[in-house]
């Protein structure tokens, strides 16, 4: 039909006319920020958080609206999963909330795109857990308030350990595949620690307590072949060659978890929510038979630091009210209640002195292993660089590859991916 | 003969069997509670019984909302489909008319291109249309089907064409001709048709995901999802459960149109 | 046809056509148009808010994709897929729809019931009991244990993931097959095959020169639409298998959807649409072999 083709052929050369603009030199847009002053917040403030924050956000929010009797939060429980793509296709369409819940590593791809609102100077927020801060900075400017952290630490179980012989956490990597092996040989276990064979982030802890870094200090190359690197890598093939840790474990979700509670693997590497799955799971007297730890030292005992923040659109129409309930999530009195609702850990420094906090054994191990803990780069680029990590991982341990050849192909598919520093 | 026939059966059986078990293992995974169902070795029958899955999805979790959701985008979804699909697919078939290859054509090629790679283009023009957070943007973009055109038009083609001559000649218009004659004799592709697309609608995850902004526009799997993603992923019960009051539909939408497949209804219209 | 009833034919035709057009333009063709613009481009995540400041790169997302050993792998492995699959798929619902058609009386509701809930039941419980079953020491593995055979690690081996998910998507997708041969078996004419039985025709010869033939329309409609699914599956690899191992299972469309994630929709956009040319060539393929004796 002869109507239709030229719609079409409008349509198309219309499109192409204007595509061809080019790309202009910075896409970020820098940074305008406003002010939130101290009055109340007033009007309608729309939230999205995933999962279990969003549940439990309510309850928090009573007391806000209660000091703000003007002001109505509208919270949207967003899944985990899907998060990604719903603030993707929304900050597409122009129809983001005023408050959004994002993951730290996709800081850096909202922020490049312009969604990101800038962090008033007068907030007042914090101070906040260091590890926690880089990741809201991006090209001078601060997008983001921390809201909790989280970060894995070395779950074990002590009365396995103790027949094994351990009476303390392992101090050192030495330590560390001894009580593994012990685990095995002495303990009943099937495998001494769980480790995932194809996760490049659950390997990165190792490489940072070996001195390895990901990148140039400038952030502008990426450094996945040093000698550092490659020790890390071998010694995390090692647990895999040497039959400590399942090269092919279950994929379910909590395996690990199940495997944990019946003894059959009696360690692993995890965040916090793990303590009230196990407690779910293990049923009570369980807290008894096992302990949390510091990861165990190389050159350092560094770990990862994720988590999530608190950002405003750039489109909120309503940006001061949002920063004023940013500002009350953060406080240290809130984060304290926070915790004790969901077990979140504060990203304010100040919440961790309350005792809620530092009376708990198995989480004053949380507030220690945050004083040692490194994030990756914040580039655009990272979900892909850690898929490509990901496939070496695997090679590595399931395929038995050369730590050294291993690295230094992921190094060059690194090159070619580059670390989006301008 | 009897003995074929019995072999036939118990082959039958076996093979229903296979393929009922998970949908039994979730049937029974619904009921239990959290550490029965992730035990090593797994039972297959509750040691101890709960209803305490569906009791918190009918309590805090506002299931009536999300139900009349998805019941109501899944209705005026399937309407909509077996209405302008068949009209187009009728057209296809048994009609001269300039325009009708590339028409055609346009319909396959949506047909064929995967949908990842619409998905936020069509966003964006929903959100343009200021159609985000309405029903009209959870239904208008799947009012019509590529697949559902393309099935109707196969099936249409094998309409004997004196039939459509004989009425036409009777005087009837096409309108008249469509409604009496064409549809009675759709019946079994109808039922189909009407089958795939509730079953599209009613599963249809990351659409209402990003069009409902709110969560009173939530349907089922988006709140499903709620509770399988992130930590709560290993809450398999309430997760069960969910799936099971998703499915229940389906199952019972299939049986009411069982009657559509049984034998003497399509032919019986074409004597 | 008279010119005057050819016009008002065509008239009528397209008073017909219009509510689908109008739909069908805005919410598929604006779209399709623009991704297919998309793949010409450098998009990234971050230009969803300025789409128009983009550089146009004309060809270069689409060799830049088949210069990658990941692409070339998932396009092998969805030929794989496909080639196994679809004709396992359709046998085994032709079989059940022309046993259930023709050599069970009793107990028919139960049966179609049945063999249609593998597509409604949940794909979260359907992984959990497929990854049950072949888990080393699982059903499976003990089953052959005893005929003596040692069954491998079915979802870890390189070698056997690939057709463990075959067998799971044509598990999954026989019931929506089954539906549609149902629906055509039903519109076949009664007296043709009721003539044929009368000639003395064997239950083979019937189904090899009268039903064949004439459920050669359907069969096109049910691959086609097995091949549109099956050229873009994911779900299966998705839930079971994360595309491991190596790579072993993973799909274009898992391909396409790693990319999305990663930001990069001109490429993203770029695998789609070989994805598509190779949809469309596969169908076209299939109207040719299923028409030619029409």
């Amino acid at each position: 039909m002869p109507r239709t083709r030229k719609t079409l052929s409008i349509l198309v050369a219309a499109a192409l006319t204007v595509t061809a603009c080019g790309r202009s030199g910075t896409a970020g847009t820098p940074a305008t920020a406003t002010t939130v002053g101290t009055g109340p917040a007033t009007g309608t403030v729309t939230l999205w958080a995933q999962g279990a924050e969003a549940e439990k956000l309510p309850a928090i929010l009573a007391e806000f609206e209660a000091a703000n009797p003007d002001v109505t939060v509208t919270v949207t429980p967003v899944p985990w999963d899907a998060a990604h793509s719903k603030y993707q296709t929304a900050i597409a369409g122009g129809t983001t909330p005023d408050i959004g819940q994002l993951g730290t590593t996709w800081m850096s791809e909202f922020t490049a795109a312009g969604a990101l609102a800038a962090v008033p100077a007068d907030l007042g927020a914090g101070p906040f857990h260091p590890g926690a801060v880089a990741s809201t900075r991006f090209d001078g400017g601060t997008y983001a308030v921390p809201w909790y952290v989280d970060t894995p630490v070395l779950y074990y179980r002590t009365d396995l350990a103790a027949r094994a012989g351990f009476r303390q956490p392992p101090a050192t990597w030495d330590d560390f595949k001894n009580l593994a092996k012990a685990m095995q040989t002495r303990a009943g276990a099937e495998y001494g620690v769980a480790l995932a064979p194809r996760d490049f982030q659950g390997f990165l802890p190792f490489a940072w307590s070996n001195g390895a870094t990901l990148t140039t200090p400038d952030a502008r190359t990426w450094t996945l072949d040093s000698p550092a690197m490659i020790e890390a890598a071998r010694y995390y093939q090692s647990f895999f060659t040497e039959g400590i840790a399942d090269r092919t474990p279950s994929t379910d979700p909590g395996a690990y978890q199940a495997a944990f509670t019946d003894g059959s693997v009696p360690m692993f590497i995890g965040g916090p929510f793990e303590v009230a799955a196990l407690a779910d799971l293990g049923g009570p007297g369980f807290a008894a038979k096992y302990a949390t730890a510091t990861l165990p030292r190389a050159r350092s005992a560094t770990s990862f630091v994720g988590g999530s923040h608190l950002v405003v659109f750039e489109k909120s129409a309503n940006a001061a009210a949002a920063w004023r309930l940013i500002r009350f999530l953060s406080l240290p009195q809130t984060q304290v209640a926070w915790y004790k609702a969901t077990g979140d850990l504060p990203s304010a420094q100040a919440a961790w002195d309350d005792p809620a906090l530092a009376g708990d054994p198995k989480l004053a191990v949380f507030g220690r292993q945050l004083q040692d803990v490194d994030s990756p780069p914040s580039t655009a680029e990272w979900t892909r660089l850690q898929d490509a990590g990901n496939a070496q991982m695997e090679r590595l341990t399931v395929s038995g590859e050369d730590p050294a050849r291993a690295m230094a192909t992921l190094q060059a598919t690194a090159a070619g991916i580059g670390t989006g520093a301008r | 003969m009897t003995a074929r026939r019995v072999l036939l059966h118990a082959a039958l059986i076996a093979a229903a069997a296979l393929t009922v078990l998970p949908f039994l293992w979730m049937l029974l995974g619904s009921v239990k509670p959290d550490s029965e169902i992730r035990a090593d070795p797994a039972a297959w029958l509750p040691h101890t019984p709960t209803l305490d899955n569906y009791r918190q999805w009918f309590g805090a979790l506002r299931i009536g909302t999300y139900f009349g959701n998805s019941v109501l985008v899944a209705l005026v979804t399937v309407l909509g489909n077996l209405l302008f699909c068949s009209m187009v697919g009728y057209a296809l078939a048994k009609l001269r008319f300039p325009g009708r290859r590339l028409l055609f054509g346009l319909v396959m090629v949506t047909l064929m291109v995967p949908g990842v790679v619409t998905f936020v283009p069509l966003f964006v023009v929903v959100a343009r249309l200021g159609l985000v957070d309405t029903y009209a943007g959870l239904i208008l973009p799947f009012l019509t089907s590529p697949t559902g055109v393309f099935l109707m038009r196969q099936y249409l083609r094998s309409i004997p064409d004196e039939l459509l001559e004989a009425a036409r000649i009777d005087g009837a218009g096409e309108f008249r001709i469509f409604a009496r004659v064409v549809l009675p004799l759709c019946g079994p592709p109808l039922a189909t048709l009407g089958i795939l697309q509730f079953l599209a609608s009613w599963n249809n995850f990351l659409w209402p995901l990003v069009v409902a902004q709110s969560q009173d526009r939530y349907t089922l799997p988006v709140a499903l999802s709620l509770y399988s993603t992130g930590e709560q992923a290993t809450d398999y019960g309430l997760l069960l459960a969910g799936s099971v009051m998703v499915i229940t539909p389906i199952v019972a939408l299939f049986i009411a149109l069982q009657r559509w497949f049984v034998q003497g209804v399509a032919t019986a219209g074409l004597k | 046809m008279t010119a005057a009833a050819r016009r008002r034919q065509a008239w009528t035709a397209w008073a017909f056509t219009l509510p689908f057009v109008a739909v069908f333009g805005l919410f598929m063709l604006v779209p399709l148009v623009s991704s297919v613009l998309m793949s010409f481009t450098d998009f990234r995540g971050s230009d969803v808010t300025t789409p128009w400041a983009v550089n146009v790169v004309g060809l270069d997302q689409y060799t830049a994709l088949f210069a990658d050993p990941a692409f070339r792998r998932a396009m092998l492995n969805t030929g794989y897929f496909v080639l196994v699959g679809i004709p396992l798929t359709m046998a085994v619902a032709l079989a059940l729809a022309l046993a259930l058609n023709t050599g069970i009386t009793r107990f028919r509701t139960a049966f179609r019931v049945g063999f249609y809930t593998p597509v409604v039941t949940s794909v979260v419980a359907v992984a959990v009991v497929w990854r049950f079953v072949l888990q080393p020491d699982g059903p499976l593995n003990r089953l052959l244990g005893g005929l003596g055979i040692t069954g491998p690690d079915w979802l870890h081996s390189t070698t056997w993931a690939m057709p463990s998910l075959i067998v799971m998507a044509a598990w999954r997708n026989m019931g929506t097959l089954l539906v549609i041969f149902l629906a055509g078996l039903q519109a076949l004419p009664a007296e043709v095959v009721e003539a044929a039985a009368a000639d003395g025709a064997g239950p083979w010869q019937r189904f090899r020169h009268v039903i064949l033939p004439l459920l050669r329309p359907t069969l096109l409609l049910g691959a086609v639409l097995i091949s549109v699914v099956y050229l873009q599956f994911f779900e299966e690899p998705y839930v079971m298998t994360r595309g491991g191992p190596l790579d072993a299972t993973l799909s274009a469309t898992y391909y396409t959807f790693n990319q999305f994630g990663f930001g990069r929709y001109g490429t993203a956009s770029a695998a789609a649409y070989v994805l598509f040319v190779v949809i469309a060539a596969v169908s076209v393929l299939q109207f040719r072999l299923l028409r030619a004796r029409e």
